[in-house]
């Protein structure tokens, strides 16, 4: 049985998680219930586009999934998605050492949650014991997992009384915009952002949605060039003013 | 898209999202990315999101398929965001200025 500390360490970090994760959820209301509505008008069967929920558990991609549905093929659809996914590479290596010393059943089930807010959270909080910072991770993800799944059927209900000609069909792409503005820290970044755009444009009537692809690589690319000349120029300018 | 390619696309998107979570967890434990691919995936968001804004005003339908109130609606989208930083006031803005375009169009 655990002691009386030990119940109380317990419940103060499972308080402290969910303190931690309610603030973040709210911006993702909106993105929720606009997944909510796309998925009420997805070329995907209504049940299989909300299953997204469960299955894949990340805003964006459920969001490009149930909306390229209706335009692009299987192959491009899923390969959008994985592309979209590849940052959570640079959050699973972050967080790689904090879970090296957790048990088993953790390391397997634990990553599944690790959406954006959940990284934002745990990943400033390494420092935290083993055993506290596990209930931690969590509770929020699992707060996360919870919350977002009932706000997107929230829109889903909310979504399907909602007449045509207010064009929410236009939201995902309006808030597709917003994202990669949030997501700009640096130059290279706008580089990657323009150039991702332009190509895709350009790119429009390569067959089967491949544009999108092309757009991407090419995007990532240029934010890499960019970001070896922008290392290359403080280097050069640190060498000159010592 | 048949109920069989929407069940099949998004367990293989789930699968690709677990992986990419799971990866250096779960099998490559404590084995830190090259400084290369970490410079790299820096740039993925930026990159293939706004390549899907473009696409998905497109609409399948080429550059022939992108309205002027769906230009301007990202456009508004993209100044609050800048501005304020905050998602729903960009949302917001994009939303408003396309109403009030098909509105007054």
């Amino acid at each position: 049985m655990a002691s009386r500390p030990a119940i109380e360490q317990r419940e103060s970090s499972t308080r402290d998680a969910l303190r931690a994760a309610v603030p973040l959820f709210i911006p993702a209301i909106p993105f929720a219930l606009v997944l909510g509505v796309a998925i009420t008008e997805s070329a995907m069967p209504t049940a299989v586009a909300w299953s997204t929920n469960l299955f894949v558990f990340a805003g964006a991609a459920q969001l490009a999934t149930v909306s390229l549905a209706a335009t692009a093929t299987w192959l491009t659809l899923v390969a959008t998605a994985a592309v979209i996914n590849l940052r959570h590479v640079m959050y699973s290596a972050a967080l790689s050492p904090r879970f090296s010393d957790q048990p088993r059943w953790f390391r397997w089930i634990g990553p599944f949650l690790l959406i954006d807010q959940l990284f934002a959270l745990t990943s400033v909080r390494v420092h935290l014991s083993s055993d506290h910072w596990r209930r931690f991770y969590l509770t929020a993800g699992l707060f996360y997992f919870v919350a977002w799944t009932l706000t997107v059927s929230l829109g889903l209900v909310v979504g399907s009384s909602i007449p045509t000609e207010w064009r929410l069909d236009v939201a995902p792409a309006i808030m597709f915009a917003g994202l990669v503005v949030l997501g700009l820290t640096n130059r290279p970044g706008v580089v990657a952002a323009v150039t991702g755009a332009g190509v895709c444009l350009l790119a429009l009537e390569v067959p089967n949605n491949g544009g999108i692809l092309v757009g991407a690589i090419s995007g990532v690319v240029a934010g890499y060039v960019a970001d070896v000349a922008q290392a290359r120029r403080a280097d050069r300018r640190s060498r000159v003013t010592p | 898209m048949s109920a069989f390619a929407a069940i099949s696309a998004v367990l293989s998107v789930g699968m690709i999202t677990y992986v990419s979570r799971a990866g250096l967890i779960v099998f490559l434990a404590d084995r830190p990315l090259p400084a290369n691919i970490t410079r790299a995936l820096r740039y993925v968001g930026p990159a293939v999101l706004s390549a899907l804004t473009v696409n998905l005003i497109a609409g399948g339908n080429g550059i022939d398929g992108v309205e002027i109130e769906e230009v301007a609606a990202i456009g508004a989208s993209i100044v609050v965001a800048s501005i304020t930083r905050n998602l729903i006031a960009a949302l917001a803005a994009g939303m408003l200025t396309l109403w009030v375009l098909l509105a007054i169009l």
